[in-house]
């Protein structure tokens, strides 16, 4: 009944809010005939002027550096929201080693599915550094490759189990790869400040196109983006399997805490 | 077929409002929000594409060749991680919320009173 309501609630606000969408919506321009200045004018320019060939990455890491700079905060900050939401009922001291339930058996893995995890996380690890070191140069990037490291990490959880996987990835760590990220974009943009230079400025050697090191303090930001995702996502991969595995005490789930 | 892709993006857009709106569980709430947030990466990609232009990527072919719009492009990608982010946020809020009242239904969810 009041989920009826909620549906009707929606129907009457989106019939008044139709002669308004409707506006924006015939005035779209046809698809795929429209160009943005702004968009042509990034790929006219910044190829010469940055020595880059990737347009997304330089629009990230330097045109709009300051943007993406509000975007790494937002990911710290939904990362430590995260992690302080979920830490909240087991208090702030984490423990370095797995938590194990007492009355949980632990299930035994295949040797087949321990060595297929073992080479397709070592792969996948490597893959996600190769995306990330050449995301200025091929499609890829910091933001990718982290997510690609991340992945790999889950995979070795998977060929080894909670307790081995605790001790080969360290909480400890994943919070100073993420913390350590966000600092370093930070310095990036505040250093040329101090110079007496525009927040931003691209003041190392801008390098050579399609090659490795291109785009100057670009390979700095896209190497702190990388640490700063793959730290983040695999912190919050953590807590999460740490609440799962939450020791059972006195107080029941229903109690509150 | 030129108006498909603004149809896909009003379509996913609508089927996760209503799923929002129609919700008897958490996690298919915050599910249902991922879906109105695709709706978003498929608009500005259709935004920016145009016909006979190449990825913003100038590795093969010189710079100069046309290419679709790159901007549109780094809004998505960050809009994808931050996505997940804060996903992983909601998700956690859910857990809270599943200790402290018991429920996950967000009919069924009250403020919290002390001593209640």
């Amino acid at each position: 009944m009041r989920i009826r309501f909620r549906a009707a609630a929606l129907a009457a606000s989106a019939a008044a809010l139709f002669p308004a969408a409707w506006a924006v919506i015939a005035a779209m321009p046809p698809f795929g005939e429209h160009v943005s200045p702004y968009g042509a004018a990034v790929n006219a320019v910044v190829p010469a002027a940055r020595h880059v060939s990737n347009m997304v990455a330089a629009v990230n890491f330097d045109l709009r550096g300051l943007d993406t700079l509000g975007e790494e905060s937002m990911l710290l900050c939904a990362v430590t929201g995260t992690v302080v939401l979920l830490r909240g009922a087991r208090g702030e001291g984490t423990s370095g080693s797995a938590v194990r339930l007492p009355g949980r058996a632990i299930a035994q893995r295949s040797d087949a599915t321990i060595l297929v995890c073992r080479f397709a996380a070592t792969l996948l690890f490597f893959f996600g550094v190769y995306v990330a070191l050449h995301g200025l140069v091929t499609p890829g990037g910091g933001f990718q490759g982290g997510v690609i490291i991340a992945s790999g990490l889950l995979l070795l959880y998977l060929g080894e189990g909670y307790a081995h996987w605790r001790s080969i990835v360290r909480g400890r760590i994943l919070s100073f790869l993420e913390g350590a990220g966000a600092l370093l974009f930070v310095l990036v943009g505040a250093i040329p400040l101090a110079l007496g230079k525009a927040a931003f400025r691209n003041i190392l050697p801008l390098g050579t196109l399609r090659d490795l090191y291109a785009g100057g303090t670009m390979v700095v930001v896209n190497a702190a983006v990388a640490c700063a995702v793959a730290g983040g996502f695999t912190l919050i991969l953590l807590e999460f399997m740490e609440e799962t595995r939450a020791p059972e005490t006195e107080r029941e789930p229903g109690e509150g805490g | 077929m030129s108006v498909l892709p603004w149809c896909v993006a009003a379509w996913l857009f609508a089927v996760g409002i209503y799923g929002i709106a129609t919700s008897r569980h958490y996690v298919h709430l915050v599910g249902c929000l991922s879906v109105c947030q695709s709706a978003t990466y498929v608009l500005l990609l259709a935004v920016g594409f145009h016909w006979h232009a190449g990825p913003p990527i100038f590795y093969d072919h010189p710079p100069g060749t046309p290419a679709v719009d790159p901007v549109v492009q780094a809004l998505v990608l960050t809009d994808i991680v931050i996505g997940a982010t804060v996903t992983a946020l909601l998700l956690a809020i859910v857990v809270q919320a599943h200790k402290l009242s018991g429920s996950v239904d967000p009919q069924r969810l009250r403020p919290l009173r002390p001593n209640a």
